[in-house]
């Protein structure tokens, strides 16, 4: 423990200490206090003078359910004519007692009203939370044409009901982990109690409670945390918006991790495999599946090497260039004032802020900047000589190819990666491009997510069904990923 | 901040290193379409004539110039390869690059001199050239061959001389030669080496069988004179003759290391002499086999299995439905190109003293090493005395597409 | 964490012998084996697989009978810590010229082929800067690489093949035995120590799943390498002729510059140059991490990757001593393995006699 966090902790113990009065009016002036009642307008503090007995409700307006509290709370409260038990009264699903004001805090937080009783030691929280949220929308960024279209959306309660709805058994486990201080905010784990390996997820929850920063709001940022390489340009877990994805990597054997706020989850460990396969490859047939793997293997290596081997192969090694295309190559240059590595860099970055303006820009203004953009890059840099059309074809396909990406998350890995080949390809040519793979290669192996080396199954190898490359057909997938070391590994 | 400071320094590098050691940008090198060479008085100096491809000629990207020529020649003197290119320098701005030129043409009065061993003998320890580029022999000087040469319906020169080289090769009027085969068989010193004989010049055309011809002998109306027909012999690394087309075929023909393709030929009418019969003539599998006999004349066996698809019977005799007509053309045909064969391989046996087969590949396995089969001496002692006997075996024969002969004089009537 | 401990197994190994041996088949080795048996040269390496066996044999034998060592502890644990020591130096000393001659001969090749106008310095120090770091990843990830890797190389050498046997007459393996059956057993027995590296491997008999693994690992590793030079050798032959295969030093790269694949694609040899480059630079990789093993091994340095950088720079000044390529392969690394062959061939014997003299002093 830092020592800077021990103001922190107090607090809270001081809080936890506090017990419940028998005295309303403590009470009522110690929470209205603490939560600078008649400042915080949403903050309601209020009391109902009842047939039988005093109450006194706390609850934020902006996260309670009104219509719940009006008729599930307020009115039986009223309606009471013997002094009884509140829990009795109170005609809400979710009902707890609480002992002392830590508890009143976190019901507070969670959308919960809180209900004392003048005279009891003892007050009631009442969960009608209302908190608002995007309905379930369709995955915009992992796309599929077959399969499921609902993606997650930013409440963990819908998104974890999403998964139970693919996978209703009891050995799906959703465990709660707190992150963070200020405010405390709760990590889900989400995992099949007789597959996963113990190991990754005391890791997974090691990692979770070592996190020492105040607040953690969302997975995005939670995983920047988790990850063992915060710089390397590879990610190890798995970023996804897909609940089909996510309950498909649950049951063979993987963690998923979720936050409220974020629609979307990570999974854990993750290999580098799974940021090219896409779920769709099991959802279509078996040969159309092993098609598309084919075309994004293709276009993953269009879009990191077509530029760099270009730069290579036509400023080092133009023997190898069939006379036709050298010549044609050439005559394509021939007015171009800039040097190959040059004309190839600046079609590129352009490329890049097409793209960044793209994401960022207006949804309005859109169309007409990607028209312009497109324009000016491919056309007009061509006709005034200022690149030549071979390059703005390579470049072209390399960052169309890019796209195919089955995640978001390898995107970025692979322009990057571009980057430093064409850079290296500029040194010596084949040699310094190989060499770039190389490291780059051995960098890939040696990594490790939270356990799992990032390129098993491939090497090292361990017991699996062989889908790295191509998938089989389904009912010769007979093993879960063995690099995981599953409780269970037979499949069928 | 150190290490985006570190990144923008890599970013920069490739920068500052533009232009070093071997990085070169394409517009400033000049590819080399084809080498000519011919001798010149001086003994030991060659006169290297480059052929350069013109990039910007025949393409259609915006703002090319239409006016600059299709190529340029320039010929500069030189001991060697690469220092004629360092010459051909003074005249032409851009690196001269030697890597993509397919074709050395070299003039049949260089080959025929004892200096162009020497001149070869620099051409594998430079880089740039190319081993599998071809060796051609031409009849003229090479300066003047490259410069007469204007294809018409090429308008990249390279092409000119890769589609001719493959159509010529397809129909086995001149033999595949690349420089690295040249380097082989000289250097196995047992067998001749054949290239492409090649001129522009016409001289006393005469219309024979259409493989009967030598370069220059053939009577061609066009533009573009040049010819590539028949072959020129190196003996030891020095040319000592010329082959033609027909013969250049036999050699292809009797050679089991050379790809084996089709050839259109004509053969007598056996029926009716005074007609010819044409066909495509597919040679399907050589065998060669030697008897060798140490200090006796050794026998080789040469097994020849071909078969010939039958185009044109300008005769109209009926060959499709009569088998025994049938057998008679085969044992006609099997005659005339065992004569022709049998007397070829006397010539090479009397005039070159050594044969363009590649035979002593066939020989080798009846020794155990090198110094033993060296001491047989093949290429002086064993074959200008061995029996060579040709054995050859239509395998199939068929007629085309078509049913029967029409009669004409039926037609006639 | 690591849910795996120890994860190669074979398969990786398989890798690994394939790229530090089998490749010889495309440096500049045939170049030394044709400089005396000519066409016979693929019948020399035949002979040295033969000559090596006993001795790798005993060996093996040795370390199966010895369980938790590797061969350096083997060496110290038979003859004692001095004298195994000694001869720890001098398997070091020989494995390390070895690596200095054979990463010049690589260097010059690269140099030569693709980049003749760079200095050889230049080259040569981002070819050894790539080495050592895929050497100082450790041997989990080089053992992965190599078969990540292998792949590539699989298809590289399958597609020479099919190029190379394009133009390749097998007549021309004729007179079999080159210059002399008397020359090519001579050959191959005095360059057998070209593939020292059998021996060398030994070191990491310990770090595989288990050691059952490494047996097979290696026994398979060495087959298909054995298999892939003989083959290799034997297609340079029949491309080349026994007159002209002995001028050419660059065999692997000559074989396929000769051949055009149709007309369109007619310099492919550079093509060939990617798997080559790729089994190159972890070839060394391996080399340099073994040899750093094997010194870290007999002076008891744990963490002997601190080593690889100095023995690294110092395989590449000493080797480039030699003023250019023709020295340093036919006359230092043909020398030099004169020298060496001896000693590899001989020192399983001695640990064998001093284990069985161990025993009867036992009894």
């Amino acid at each position: 423990m830092f020592p800077w966090q021990k103001n922190k902790t107090e607090a809270i113990e001081k809080r936890k200490v506090r017990k419940i009065s028998r005295n309303m009016k403590d009470n009522v002036a110690y929470i209205e206090e603490q939560y600078s009642f008649g400042v915080n307008f949403d903050f309601e503090s209020r009391s109902l003078q009842g047939p039988a007995a005093k109450y006194h409700l706390f609850f934020y307006t902006t996260t309670v359910s009104t219509k719940q509290l009006n008729d599930d709370i307020i009115k039986p409260l009223l309606a009471s004519k013997k002094p009884i038990p509140i829990d009795r009264i109170v005609t809400v699903s979710s009902l707890n007692s609480i002992k002392n004001m830590d508890d009143v805090e976190k019901g507070l937080n969670i959308g919960s009203v809180i209900i004392f009783q003048d005279g009891v030691a003892e007050g009631f929280e009442a969960s009608i939370p209302d908190f608002k949220h995007r309905a379930i929308e369709k995955a915009d960024n992992e796309r599929t044409v077959k399969g499921p279209k609902d993606s997650f959306t930013e409440s963990v309660t819908t998104n974890i009901s999403m998964i139970r709805k693919k996978m209703p058994s009891k050995d799906l486990i959703v465990e709660s982990i707190d992150v963070g201080v200020r405010p405390v905010d709760p990590v889900s784990l989400v995992y099949t109690r007789d597959l996963v390996n113990e190991k990754v997820l005391e890791n997974i929850r090691n990692r979770i409670k070592k996190i020492t920063v105040d607040n953690i709001r969302n997975v995005e940022v939670l995983e920047q945390f988790l990850e063992e390489r915060p710089r390397s340009l590879f990610p190890t877990l798995l970023y996804t918006e897909r609940p089909d994805n996510a309950a498909n990597y649950v049951s063979e054997g993987f963690v998923v991790i979720m936050m409220d706020n974020s629609s979307s989850c990570l999974i854990a460990p993750m290999t580098i495999w799974g940021f090219f396969h896409s779920p769709e490859d099991i959802y279509l047939r078996w040969a159309f599946g092993n098609f598309s793997r084919i075309v994004r293997a293709m276009a993953y290596l269009i879009t990191l090497f077509i530029s760099a081997a270009y730069i290579a192969i036509t400023n080092y090694h133009s023997q190898l260039v069939p006379i036709d295309l050298l010549l044609a190559i050439a005559a394509s240059r021939e007015r171009v004032p800039l040097p190959i590595t040059f004309e190839v860099l600046l079609m590129e970055v352009a490329f890049e802020l097409i793209r960044e303006a793209g994401v960022r820009i207006p949804t309005p203004l859109g169309p007409t900047i990607g028209i312009v953009g497109a324009l000016i890059l491919g056309q007009a840099a061509v006709e005034a000589n200022i690149v030549s059309p071979i390059v703005v074809i390579l470049v072209a396909l390399s960052g169309l190819s890019s796209f195919t990406a089955a995640n978001y998350s390898i995107n970025h890995t692979l322009r990057i990666s571009r980057f430093l080949f064409i850079i290296a390809a500029s040194f010596f040519g084949v040699l310094s491009l190989l060499g770039a793979i190389t490291i780059w290669l051995t960098y890939v192996v040696s990594l490790n997510s939270f356990g799992v080396s990032y390129f098993s199954p491939a090497t090292p190898h361990t017991k699996s069904s062989d889908g790295t490359y191509f998938r089989k057909l389904l009912k010769n997938v007979k093993w879960r990923p063995g690099y995981l070391k599953p409780k269970d590994m037979d499949k069928q | 901040m150190k290490n985006p400071l570190l990144i923008l320094c890599l970013f920069l590098l490739p920068l500052l290193l533009g232009g070093c050691f071997d990085q070169k940008e394409l517009e400033e090198q000049a590819f080399i379409v084809s080498i000519g060479v011919d001798n010149t008085n001086q003994k030991g100096v060659f006169r290297f004539t480059f052929q350069i491809a013109n990039p910007e000629v025949g393409n259609s990207a915006s703002g090319t110039s239409a006016n600059e020529p299709t190529q340029e020649v320039i010929s500069v003197l030189g001991t060697d390869f690469l220092t004629a290119t360092n010459a051909a320098n003074a005249t032409v701005a851009k690196q001269i690059s030697l890597n993509q030129s397919r074709i050395l043409i070299v003039s049949e009065k260089l080959a025929r001199s004892t200096d162009f061993i020497y001149l070869m003998q620099s051409a594998p320890s430079t880089v740039d050239i190319k081993l599998n580029a071809q060796l051609v022999v031409s009849k003229e000087d090479a300066e003047k061959y490259i410069r007469h040469n204007k294809p018409q319906l090429e308008s990249r020169p390279h092409k000119y001389y890769q589609y001719m080289l493959d159509r010529a090769k397809e129909t086995g009027i001149i033999p595949d030669a690349p420089i690295v085969r040249y380097f082989q068989i000289t250097e196995g010193d047992a067998d001749l080496f054949i290239a492409p004989y090649t001129t522009t010049e016409e001289e006393n055309p005469k219309f024979g069988e259409e493989d009967h011809y030598k370069a220059g002998e053939i009577p061609v109306n066009g533009k573009n004179q040049t010819q590539f027909m028949g072959s020129a012999v190196f003996k030891e690394g020095q040319m000592i003759g010329t082959l033609t087309g027909e013969e250049t075929r036999f050699c292809l023909m009797f050679d089991s290391t050379l790809t084996q393709k089709d050839i259109i030929a004509s053969y007598t009418d056996p029926v009716k002499p005074e007609f010819q019969v044409a066909g495509r003539l597919e040679i399907n599998n050589v065998d060669v086999n030697v008897n060798y006999l140490k200090d006796k004349q050794s026998t080789i066996d040469v097994y020849v299995n071909y078969s010939l698809n039958v185009y044109a019977i300008p005769s109209t005799v009926n060959y499709m439905k009569n088998t025994e007509k049938q057998r008679l053309l085969e044992k006609s045909i099997n005659k005339q190109i065992g004569e022709r064969a049998d007397n070829f391989i006397k010539k090479t046996q009397e005039e070159y003293r050594a044969q363009p087969f590649y035979w002593s590949l066939h020989v080798r396995s009846k020794f155990l090493n090198i110094p033993e089969y060296e001491k047989a001496d093949w290429m002086n002692k064993v074959y200008p005395n061995a029996k060579v006997n040709i054995h050859l075996e239509l395998r199939g024969l068929e007629f085309g597409k078509i049913m029967r002969e029409s009669e004409i004089k039926e037609v006639r009537d | 964490m690591e849910l795996l401990k120890k994860p190669l197994r074979a398969r990786e190994l398989v890798a690994i012998v394939f790229m530090i041996i089998g490749l010889k088949g495309g440096d500049t080795t045939p170049a030394l084996f044709a400089d005396e048996a000519q066409n016979a040269l693929w019948l020399s390496p035949i002979i040295s697989f033969l000559v090596i066996l006993p001795p790798f044999l005993t060996l093996m034998y040795l370390l199966k009978k010895y369980k938790t060592k590797n061969l350096a502890e083997l060496i110290k644990h038979l003859l004692g810590t001095r004298v195994g020591t000694i001869l720890g130096i001098l398997l070091f000393i020989s494995a390390f010229i070895s690596m200095a001659t054979d990463m010049r001969n690589i260097v010059e090749e690269i140099n030569y082929l693709y980049f003749p106008d760079s200095p050889t310095t230049v080259i040569y120090a981002a070819f050894l800067f790539i080495c050592l770091y895929v050497a100082n990843k450790g041997l989990d990830t080089i053992g992965s690489l190599a078969w990540a890797i292998l792949p590539v190389i699989a298809v590289t050498i399958l597609s020479v093949m099919f190029v190379d046997l394009q133009d390749s007459v097998w007549q021309r393996l004729f007179p079999i035995f080159g210059s002399g059956a008397s020359v090519v057993i001579k050959d191959g027995i005095s360059l057998s120590s070209v593939f020292l590296e059998f021996f060398l491997l030994t070191i990491m008999y310990q770090a595989f799943q288990d050691t059952r693994k490494f047996r097979i690992g290696i026994g398979i590793g060495g087959i298909l390498s054995a298999m892939l030079i003989v083959s290799f050798y034997a297609v340079y032959t029949m491309v080349f002729d026994y007159n002209t295969i002995d001028n050419i030093a660059y065999l692997y790269q000559e074989s396929t510059e000769v051949i055009p694949l149709g007309h369109f694609f007619t310099n492919i040899s550079t093509i060939f140059m990617v798997g080559w480059l790729f089994s190159n630079f972890l070839r060394f990789a391996i080399f340099l991490y073994i040899v750093c093993w094997l010194y870290g091994a007999l002076f008891q340095i744990k963490r002997f990757k601190g080593l690889l950088v100095p023995i690294g720079f110092l395989a590449m000044i000493i080797s480039l001593i030699p003023p250019n390529f023709i020295v340093n392969e036919l006359m230092v690394r043909k020398t030099s393995l004169h020298w060496i062959s001896p000693i590899y061939l001989c020192f399983p014997f001695i640990l064998w006699a001093a284990s069985y003299w161990k025993e009867r002093r036992k009894q």
